[in-house]
């Protein structure tokens, strides 16, 4: 009966055709939307793997990663006074004017590393020395950075080439690799001293501290030490990454429209879905009614259409998940727009279409299930 | 009245049917029809047995409560030992499953399923394997002339050749009751004639009984008896001057 059945759906050439398309679309929307959105969230955790340390400790009225308050110096002492703390260091962070060749002003991320440890420094470097950073008015740019400040010249930006930070001559002693953030500026490490310098001057210059723990303590039991010792706000790195993503949820309106396509997706699939099917059904309302005559069960009736429906569901899923997959590889390669595909996605996305597809079954099922066998003698 | 049914019935036939004041009526208060108002009828076994009577008397109907595809109110049905007025419905879908074989009006192919696979589809229903299923059913197609063209679909045939499909689907499980609503009344003259002609020769069976309501005059010769109906009941079962077959079961 099984065989019956899919050889009746796969019969029925346009409504498959719809049925499938409408649900490839509906997974197209809600997983390409999703993991653009997931991209979106992860870029604006960015700082936390491009600066890694165990704990991040900032102005009392922080909230998340990309707020910057400053503080006064003094503050890391007391930070590394908190017991269980192993070591601070100090960090500045700034966003700054850089000039480039054509005469545009770009804005880029200055990142002051704490000069004798250069904790946070950049994960991977991809030519020069990252000791070499600590050189008069060196700076370590990211690919980014080459990309978008090498505007007007010759060659791309490279090592021992020189350019404008604020007005500031800034000479390239390293390239090195960084996840995009958020904000699209290009990040450009530098020591702490040096940052400053290239800032204008204001009383407080203290961006964040960075911390760890000490042996055998959690950074997350050390956070709240320093928190209920210093009053400063002081996060974990995941604790931080996960109040940041909360704020922009709750303080933006990226989710919201996100979500907005993400339900149209839902909306459109359950539609198409629903509608055609039941279309499909009444259409075969006659030979299910025969069917039924001829001995078939309710139930036996139920199974057939389910599994018709699971198949397009299986199908239009497969088909749309592979497209969102070429769009992401299509994506990765350029870095726009953020994309990011957890194994959640897809097996969250392919429930919810089975979700749909099992409502549309059930709309057929509760149609034929009332019809009298008595039906087919009817002209 | 019912002098065919009650001199046979003490003159040795086994029934097949047994039908005792079965009453029906659709829908409710004033919009209310009772289409069967105490239908007395037997069938007997080996016989093909024709209904007619005016449109509109309660033919269809009553084939239906009998194949257990309709519900009825008041009254007693027994088809081959089946008492349909106790059975639960499910198991009157299974009496339905093993017992009936169905002939349609409309035919009632599915047109997205090959000849084979539609013959194939009561077996199925049964539970017989797939292929066991195509090879009964290729045998009986070629029995109605339909050899080698298993795989066309009914599209590609005549009203005719539609027909004698259903009647392999009627027959493939070997039901004990066949059960035919205006067979031939989409067809025309010479391949109603063909049509019953076959039925007549593969359906008629010692064993079995076949019912076909009728309004086409021209094939009344092949029924070994005959019910007039009117008016929601059974008026006079007689057996048929017309005849020309010889009987199965004296
Ligand atoms: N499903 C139904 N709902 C309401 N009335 C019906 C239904 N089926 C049949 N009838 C009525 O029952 C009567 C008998 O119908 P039917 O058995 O189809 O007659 P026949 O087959 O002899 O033409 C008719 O008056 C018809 O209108
Ligand atoms: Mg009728």
């Amino acid at each position: 009966m099984f065989r019956l059945a899919l050889k009746m759906l796969l019969g029925d050439r346009a409504k498959y055709a719809m049925l499938i398309g409408g649900l490839a679309f509906a997974t197209l929307l809600m997983m390409q939307q999703s993991a653009v959105f997931l991209g979106l969230m992860s870029w604006t955790t960015s700082h936390l793997r491009n600066i890694r340390a165990p704990i991040w400790v900032g102005d009392a009225k922080v909230e998340q990663a990309n707020e910057v308050k400053a503080m006064r110096d003094t503050e890391v002492n007391r930070v590394r006074s908190v017991p269980g703390v192993d070591w601070a260091v100090p960090l500045f962070f700034t966003i700054l004017q850089s000039r480039l060749q054509d005469g545009n002003f770009k804005p880029v991320m200055i990142v002051g590393l704490d000069t004798a440890t250069l904790v946070g420094r950049p994960a991977l470097m991809l030519k020069g020395r990252l000791e070499d950073v600590r050189l008069p008015n060196a700076v370590i740019i990211d690919d980014l950075a080459v990309q978008r400040l090498s505007a007007g010249r010759k060659k791309p930006l490279e090592v021992g080439d020189v350019f404008e930070i604020n007005d500031k001559e800034a000479r390239i002693v390293g390239i090195c690799k960084a996840e995009r953030h958020f904000f699209g500026y290009p990040y450009i490490f530098t020591t702490f001293d040096q940052a400053r310098l290239f800032s204008p001057k204001t009383r407080k210059m203290l961006s964040i501290v960075l911390a760890s723990p000490i042996k055998g303590r959690s950074a997350v039991d050390v956070a709240k030490a320093i928190r209920a010792e210093t009053g400063l706000a002081a996060y974990d790195e995941n604790g931080f990454g996960w109040a940041t993503i909360w704020w922009y949820v709750r303080n933006t309106g990226i989710p919201m429209s996100f979500g907005t396509t993400i339900l149209l997706g839902f909306i459109v699939g359950i539609v198409i879905c629903g509608q055609t099917f039941y279309l499909f059904v009444l259409d075969n309302l006659r030979h299910l009614g025969a069917l039924k005559a001829m001995g078939a069960s309710n139930f036996t009736i139920a199974t057939m259409l389910l599994l018709q429906a699971m198949t397009v569901g299986v199908v239009g899923f497969g088909i749309g998940a592979g497209l969102t997959v070429l769009f992401g590889f299509g994506v990765l390669d350029k870095g726009m727009p953020p994309f990011m595909m957890p194994w959640q996605l897809p097996v969250g996305t392919f429930i919810v279409i089975m979700v749909i597809c099992v409502f549309a079954a059930v709309l057929g099922i509760l149609r034929i299930w009332k019809v009298e066998p008595a039906i087919v003698f009817r002209g | 009245m019912n002098n065919g049914a009650t001199n046979t019935n003490g003159n040795g036939y086994t029934l097949a049917v047994h039908v005792r004041g079965v009453t029906k009526t659709f829908g409710k208060g004033e919009a209310a029809v009772q289409a069967l108002k105490g239908v007395d009828f037997d069938v007997r076994q080996g016989e093909m047995l024709m209904i007619v009577g005016p449109s509109g008397c309660g033919k269809t109907t009553l084939l239906s409560v009998i194949a257990g595809t309709l519900e009825f109110e008041n009254g007693e049905i027994d088809v081959f030992n089946h008492s349909l007025h106790s059975l639960k419905p499910r198991e009157v879908t299974a009496f339905r499953k093993r017992t009936v074989g169905f002939i349609f009006q409309q035919f009632n192919l599915i047109p997205t399923l090959t000849l084979v696979e539609n013959v194939s589809v009561p077996l199925l229903i049964n539970g017989v394997g797939w292929r066991e299923a195509e090879e009964r059913s290729a045998a009986i197609l070629a029995k109605l002339g339909l050899a080698g063209r298993e795989r066309n679909t009914p599209a590609q045939l005549s009203g005719g050749q539609q027909q004698r499909v259903a009647i392999a689907r009627a027959l493939v499980h070997e039901p004990r009751m066949v059960i035919c609503d205006e067979p031939t009344s989409a067809l025309d003259k010479d391949t109603g004639q063909q049509i019953m002609e076959q039925l007549r020769d593969i359906a008629r069976h010692p064993e079995r009984c076949v019912i076909v309501v009728t309004h086409d005059n021209r094939v009344f010769k092949f029924a070994d008896r005959m019910t007039e109906m009117e008016d929601g009941r059974v008026q006079r079962v007689h057996e048929n001057p017309e005849r020309i077959s010889e009987p199965l079961n004296h």
